[in-house]
């Protein structure tokens, strides 16, 4: 009896102490996915309240199959999550290597490095708004002192200039994660199979791919894995510098679903899209996770 | 050219990249703050002027309704609002975080990883994607625009992450220091609080200040879930400053630089941890 | 000072059994070795005593109180750990004391218990240290010494010197070894290495596979193993053991070589009998060269494939019967890789195991 009580008492521990943790997320995510997901089958209207009544089923969807807007800003979506994560990444181990080739001043490199962290999206958002403004921003103001250009441009009026700025602004909010985590990865490497590997005659662009690179590839997938928790802030950075504009050359996924949620208060359509955003986010993280046990379980083979 | 030269130039070389870098990486928050400290009027100015001619705390005073206050905006009480709604988020989250940290770090249970990755998919589902339902749901229970709800919405968002960094941390504390507690006549819970807690307390802090942060700045769902002084926070607060054409960039420096600060000085206190947990809470399985 | 005693203690994870129902008494004041290869269920028993680790079938009595539902601080032992597990923010004095603070104790008595643990161990001057500022020697008295401060009832060790270089690992043997003089109690202890069971316990636990092979002293096992793998995992250079046949009242090697059935084990044998025949590196020496030889032996040629000369004494690599067979030679001899040497094998010290069971034909 006794016995028994203790035993279930340690495989009761876990169980008692993971409680406010799920009650927390059933409550505040996952309930409100389930009724997102109820949502998505009515027509439902904010100014309309009886219509979240209407059961149509997957009408929502199927219209979104043909919906030219939505595509468009769902691939606009991937192309800018592929060239931003990839320029993150390839910038970030640049500068991790970078770093780690100083003598001194690493430290002090490291803080700096910190700094666009902790800005809030909204505010980088505000931040590259202002240095691209086309009158009154930095980097007009400094092209044209420097004589390189007489005309004001338009980054933030013209669509290809646009995406580019938003990328800008995405990519030196999110590369100091890559760039700190390859840091700690790259101080963290042993040294012997580095010497090992010099010895045995390689060059420093073989040491680099063949030894580096994979100590460093755990360190890589934990980054991409927790960049991949919330991607979509960049819907804070897109809404600030041009709210989806020029003429919805910019939209994004998010930005797209806000657009048609609260500004149009079509409600129904918009929960359809957040959910394929949600899945979409969620196949992203998967694949990292993934990637990340299994390079886990690789290097504690090492160990 | 001799190999002692040859280094030189490379190292040289390696300092101009540097220093670049650094450039890039500081100048545009830089600009932002030393706008705050400028007269709207030298902003605006055509030709630039490069070098300010005078600094002023006119546009803070402005901001805060002193002086000539012609933009009325309420940043005391949206400094408020997100001092509260981070800080009680954060605390909560992080008990909860301990918790669910520990039991992922310490104890062998079934469909251990199946449960660690639903928390983290969990966390992933976009914030705009979220607020829809959220907005609707929080209406109905009456607890859109105030503080309350806010709150409770950051608590789930840190939970995943904060567990995620704490549970890296409790997996650095060898466990048979918590068994030789024990074994000296220590209580779990004695043992947990006695040489644990102690031994992750960095660790513990940078979480905090992790979810301090993603608190203090987020904006997607705040910008739906408030609406007036009850509950705006500071970066909701932030777009008050763009009218449909016209945008106060003065203004929206200095409240910029409000929210900056407490960031700044909250992540340089514990700035060594942070990259610690993040790295070795992934890492070492 | 207390007697432990284990009765089928069984553990299991989830379905998987690890230790299979192990029965071993400890006296009062004994000094117990459990030693194992890696996986064998040793650390588990252990860990078991200490409560660590809950027990799912079997009894453990610890001076006669059943302990499987107590948790281990209501134990009364103290553990020393593989890593030490000193507390890396405590001062060594606070490490030492922090079992008797818990337990509510005086601060004049924690001083004076500390002062004394410190004593012994020689740890005085080091008191105010952070273990991180201590050398892996020290640690290790530091470990001991919480564990003596609170006048246990007895000490549980595992793999304590595992950490630490071959030198100081000499050194912390010998210093256990008095330790347990100094302070009387009973001492288990889990090692991996055949030599710290041989120089310290009163008596050695072998075991393999969660299963106890034998129980003995340090002399019982090494002179009369119950198996193989016992004959194998005790003693270093490991026993030879050779793959025979009888025939014709001799065994008969697989290349053909004969050597005689020890007398003492002839009424035992019958022919056509497979068995394997284990001699250590010890009991085969060329001739002139042993250390024994007065006893009943046999001669056999080996042929050398290097030699290990350590000064008065040579370990030769050689075969025999395709296998490889290590032999010492006593004396200041050079031995050269190919020389074919007359050795003298010694029966009265050999074994045979029934080669199907591994078991020592001797054993009961």
């Amino acid at each position: 009896m006794l016995r028994a009580l203790r035993v279930r008492q340690t495989a009761l521990a876990p169980l008692i102490l993971l409680t406010p943790a799920f009650t927390v997320m059933l409550f505040v995510v996952a309930l409100p996915l389930a009724f997102s997901l109820y949502t998505s089958m009515t027509p439902y209207r904010l100014i309309r309240p009886e219509t979240l009544d209407i059961f149509i089923g997957t009408r929502n969807y199927v219209r979104l199959w043909d919906n030219a807007a939505f595509w468009a800003a769902f691939w606009r979506t991937i192309l800018f999550l592929a060239i931003a994560l990839n320029a993150e990444l390839l910038l970030g181990l640049g500068i991790a290597l970078l770093i780690n080739k100083l003598t001194w001043g690493q430290r002090t490199l490291r803080t700096i490095m910190m700094f666009p962290m902790m800005f809030s999206p909204i505010l980088v958002g505000f931040q590259f708004k202002f240095i691209f403004n086309d009158n009154i921003g930095i980097v007009n103001n400094a092209l044209q002192s420097l004589g390189l250009t007489d005309r004001a441009i338009p980054w933030l009026v013209d669509a290809q200039l646009a995406m580019f700025s938003i990328i800008v602004a995405e990519v030196w909010m999110s590369t100091s994660i890559f760039a700190i985590l390859l840091l700690a990865g790259l101080l963290a490497m042993p040294r012997d199979p580095v010497e090992a590997a010099k010895v045995d005659g390689c060059n420093s662009w073989q040491v680099f791919r063949h030894i580096t690179l994979p100590f460093l590839m755990p360190f890589i997938f934990i980054a991409m894995t927790i960049r991949s928790l919330d991607v979509a802030r960049a819907y804070d950075i897109v809404h600030v510098m041009t709210g989806g504009g020029p003429a919805g050359r910019t939209e994004l996924l998010w930005t797209l679903i806000a657009r048609v949620g609260y500004d149009n208060a079509r409600m129904g359509e918009a929960n359809a899209m957040a959910y394929v955003s949600t899945l979409l986010s969620i196949a992203f993280t998967v694949f990292f996770f993934r990637k990340l046990m299994a390079a886990r379980r690789y290097m504690g083979g090492a160990e | 050219m001799t190999r002692a030269l040859k280094q030189r130039l490379s190292a040289a070389a390696l300092w101009l990249v540097t220093f670049l870098l650094m450039v890039i990486m500081c100048i545009p928050g830089l600009w932002v703050v030393l706008s705050a400290f400028r007269p709207n009027r030298e902003i605006l100015a055509r030709p630039p002027v490069w070098v300010p001619e005078r600094l002023t705390l006119n546009n803070f005073a402005k901001i805060f309704g002193l002086g000539e206050a012609q933009v009325a905006i309420p940043v005391g009480s949206y400094f408020m609002n997100s001092l509260v709604i981070a800080l009680t988020s954060t605390f909560v989250a992080l008990v909860i975080g301990m918790a669910g940290g520990y039991a992922f770090a310490r104890f062998r249970f079934r469909f251990k990883n199946s449960l660690f990755l639903s928390l983290m998919l969990l966390r992933t589902v976009p914030a705009i994607a979220l607020s829809l339902p959220l907005f609707m749901l929080w209406s109905r229970l009456g607890i859109i625009d105030t503080q309350m709800g806010l709150i409770i919405v950051y608590i789930a968002l840190n939970v995943p992450f904060t567990i995620w960094l704490i549970d890296g941390f409790f997996r650095q504390i060898p466990m048979s220091l918590s068994e030789a507690a024990q074994v000296d006549g220590c209580t779990r819970w004695q043992a947990f609080w006695k040489i644990e807690f102690p031994l992750a307390k960095g660790g513990i802090a940078a979480a905090g200040v992790f979810a301090f942060l993603t608190s203090w700045n987020e904006y997607a769902l705040a910008a739906q879930l408030t609406r007036s002084t009850d509950s705006k926070t500071l970066p909701v607060g932030l777009m008050d400053f763009t009218a449909q054409f016209t945008i106060d960039w003065a203004g929206m420096s200095a409240m910029a630089v409000i929210i900056i600060v407490p960031a700044l000085i909250l992540t340089f206190l514990v700035q060594k941890h942070l990259i610690r947990g993040l790295t070795f809470g992934g890492v070492k399985g | 000072m207390a007697e432990i005693s284990l009765k089928k203690v069984v553990k299991s994870y989830g379905r998987t059994p690890v230790v299979h129902g192990i029965d071993l008494e400890i006296a009062d004041n004994e000094f117990v070795v459990l030693v194992g290869p890696s996986g064998c269920g040793k650390s588990t028993t252990l860990r078991m005593i200490a409560g660590l680790e809950d027990i799912s079938d079997g009894e453990i009595r610890i001076r006669g109180r059943l302990v499987n539902d107590l948790p281990p601080r209501k134990r009364n032992i103290s553990m020393v750990f593989q890593n030490y597990a000193l507390y890396p923010h405590m001062s060594v004095r606070d490490n030492l004391g922090f079992g008797l603070k818990i337990a509510g104790q005086s601060r004049s008595v924690v001083a004076e218990r500390v002062a004394e643990a410190a004593g012994i161990l020689g740890l005085s001057d080091l008191l105010d240290r952070l273990p991180a500022e201590l050398s892996g020697g020290q640690r290790q008295r530091v470990a001991m010494g919480r564990a003596i401060v609170r006048h246990p009832d007895a000490f549980l060790f595992d793999e304590p010197l595992s950490n630490l270089d071959a030198k100081l690992r000499g050194q912390m043997r010998a210093e256990i070894k008095k330790l347990h003089q100094k302070v009387a109690s009973t001492i288990v202890y889990v090692t991996h290495d055949q030599i710290e069971a041989m120089t310290l316990a009163d008596r050695i636990v072998v075991m393999r596979d969660g299963h106890i092979d034998q129980v003995g002293t340090p002399m019982e096992v090494f002179n009369h193993p119950v198996n193989t793998f016992v004959a194998a995992f005790i003693g270093s250079p490991p026993m030879n053991q050779l793959p025979a046949v009888v025939d014709a009242g001799r065994l008969r090697l697989e290349d053909g070589t004969t050597i005689a059935v020890p007398e003492r084990l002839r009424a035992r044998v019958r022919a056509g009998q497979k068995l394997i025949l284990g001699v250590r590196p010890d009991d085969i020496s060329p001739e002139g060269y042993g250390l024994m030889e007065d006893g009943e032996s046999d001669r056999v040629d080996l042929l050398v494939d290097i030699a290990e000369p350590l000064g008065m004494e040579s370990l030769i690599y050689s075969r025999l019967a395709g296998q490889e067979v290590q032999a010492k030679l006593y004396g200041p001899r050079l031995v050269a890789p190919g020389e074919r040497l007359t050795c003298r094998i010694s029966l009265s010290r050999a074994h045979l195991f029934d080669a199907g069971t591994g078991r020592n034909l001797e054993a009961e």
